[in-house]
């Protein structure tokens, strides 16, 4: 069955472009643009990751994941966070973990990052 | 009260010094008040019956004699505004006016002079005139530090904005690298161009991204996580962060840096960026240089050996007595062309084809040296040996305040 990711980002082109490229790859998209109704999506999708946008107008990513930690239906949820922020040389070539443990992703991505990515994140899921 | 008692007494009463020459009897002092005795140091007795040959030196006498038959020539008083004259007493000033005189009870010519010392009003003027000059280097020294202000304002406010303009920047690229990987797992076989496009259009997409990226880098950095640690473990650590580089580019290390260090206060990954940064940049300069070598050195010293070795320098973020570690990277590349010298840590100055740097490395390097507290200078080594970098960090406790 194919895995289910959430895209949440405020910039449609972004997320179009994503979507296709993840569809292409064999996961079952859903985008929500808005991020007040993230959880609320993510309830309704029950997605096996959630990719983030960290800046976002209303609420931001860290709000998002805030909310989603304090759902008990989704507080198992992974979550990769994107950021086109960086503010740290560590963001520089490739993924970290912030301090609340989640990925961090720097934009621009490439797809073969996000995918292993995914793949790491997603298998560390299973396994629980 | 007769009248030369008169006389005697108003002129040994006299603010000024007066005496009198007989120019008919070889300039020998006929008169010699008190004031006279008390600047020149020298009674009237010993001094009445001599002349300037017998009293003063040589050169002071010919000069007064020569003033004296100027007199004479003149028929006139003649003012000397300022009259060094030797004594015993030490160099002091004098402002004379000289006056020829025949004395009508016995004929004689003389010369009379009334004599004002003025070393006080002289040394007021003197030391006036310095602190004239401080004041107006002080001022001058105050234009420079607020050209330097207005420098790094307006480098603040380039960063500022470079990181606002690098978030807005980063979203659209993203969607193009997005965009570009899609593309490249469908392409067309008829048109192998494609490919290239692509690849030259991820390219380009990457060298942006490396660019605002630099730029955030530069605006951002403000604040520093400083620990207590040592220029030697700084070096080591870096070493090793480098090493694969290095080996690459065949460069030999030569390492020259104490043991026993005292402690500076560094954002060690910060300074980490810096020194990879100058060893990268010496390694680029190295390219075509027959046998790259790199040395790093280190030690500990005073800040007044420092200005000694460095000839007329002078370090405006120390004080006397500092105890300062200079760190310093030479390699035996390039070098810097005289005209670059000046640019060097200009933001967006670079001598590396277009592509490859920002421009915005040294200018970064320089910002965290500073937020240290601490001096980087680049220059060329003697007779075209390369290029050196010294970083001076103080040592102090209070190093920490920033």
């Amino acid at each position: 069955m194919a895995k289910k990711v959430l895209l949440v980002d405020d910039e449609a082109g972004f997320t179009t472009l994503m979507k296709m490229n993840l569809e292409r790859d064999g996961y079952e998209v859903r985008v929500e643009n808005s991020s007040p109704l993230a959880v609320s999506a993510a309830k309704a999708f029950q997605p096996d990751v959630i990719l983030l946008d960290v800046v976002m107008p209303e609420m931001d990513g860290g709000d998002v994941k805030a909310k989603l930690d304090a759902d008990p239906e989704l507080t198992d949820t992974p979550v990769v966070m994107l950021t086109a922020l960086v503010d740290s040389t560590e963001l520089s070539d490739g993924a970290v973990a912030d301090s609340a443990g989640s990925m961090v992703l720097p934009k621009p991505v490439e797809m073969e990052l996000l995918h292993n990515v995914l793949n790491q994140v997603l298998s560390e899921a299973d396994s629980e | 009260m007769s009248r030369s008692s008169l006389v005697e007494s108003v002129l040994d009463n006299l603010p000024v010094a007066v005496f009198a020459k007989d120019a008919t009897d070889d300039f020998r002092f006929v008169l010699w008040n008190q004031k006279q005795e008390v600047i020149t140091g020298l009674q009237a007795e010993k001094a009445v019956g001599r002349n300037d040959y017998d009293l003063f030196s040589k050169e002071s006498a010919d000069y007064f004699r020569d003033v004296d038959k100027a007199v004479l020539k003149k028929g006139k008083p003649l003012e000397v505004p300022d009259e060094v004259v030797e004594t015993a007493l030490g160099e002091i000033h004098m402002k004379t006016v000289k006056i020829p005189v025949v004395d009508s009870e016995t004929g004689r010519l003389l010369v009379v002079g009334i004599s004002e010392d003025i070393t006080e009003r002289v040394k007021a003027r003197e030391q006036l005139e310095k602190m004239n000059k401080d004041l107006s280097k002080t001022n001058q020294e105050l234009q420079d530090t607020q050209m330097q202000l207005i420098q790094a304002e307006k480098l603040e406010s380039i960063g500022r904005l470079a990181a606002g303009v690098a978030h807005e920047v980063k979203n659209p690229l993203a969607m193009l690298l997005l965009g570009v990987d899609y593309l490249s797992k469908d392409l067309d076989p008829e048109d192998p161009n494609i490919d290239e496009i692509l690849i030259q259009m991820k390219d380009a997409i990457h060298r942006a991204d490396r660019i605002v990226r630099g730029l955030v880098d530069f605006s951002s950095n403000r604040s520093l996580t400083k620990e207590e640690t040592t220029v030697t473990s700084l070096v080591e650590e870096v070493l090793l962060l480098v090493r694969h580089e290095i080996t690459k580019a065949s460069v030999k290390i030569t390492e020259d840096v104490s043991e026993d260090l005292p402690p500076v206060y560094l954002d060690t990954s910060k300074f980490q960026q810096v020194m990879i940064n100058l060893i990268m940049n010496a390694v680029h300069a190295m390219a075509e240089t027959e046998k790259p070598t790199l040395k790093i050195s280190a030690k500990a010293m005073s800040l007044e050996e420092v200005e000694k070795n460095q000839g007329a320098r002078t370090y405006k973020v120390f004080r006397k007595g500092d105890l300062v570690v200079v760190l310093e990277i030479r390699d035996n590349g390039s070098g810097i062309s005289d005209a670059n010298v000046a640019k060097l840590f200009d933001p967006f100055f670079t001598t590396k084809a277009t592509g490859v740097g920002t421009g915005l490395g040294l200018s970064v390097v320089r910002k965290i040296v500073e937020l240290h507290n601490g001096e980087i200078s680049l220059n060329n080594r003697k007779n075209n040996q390369g290029a050196i970098v010294q970083i001076i960090l103080p040592t102090r406790a209070h190093a920490e305040v920033t």
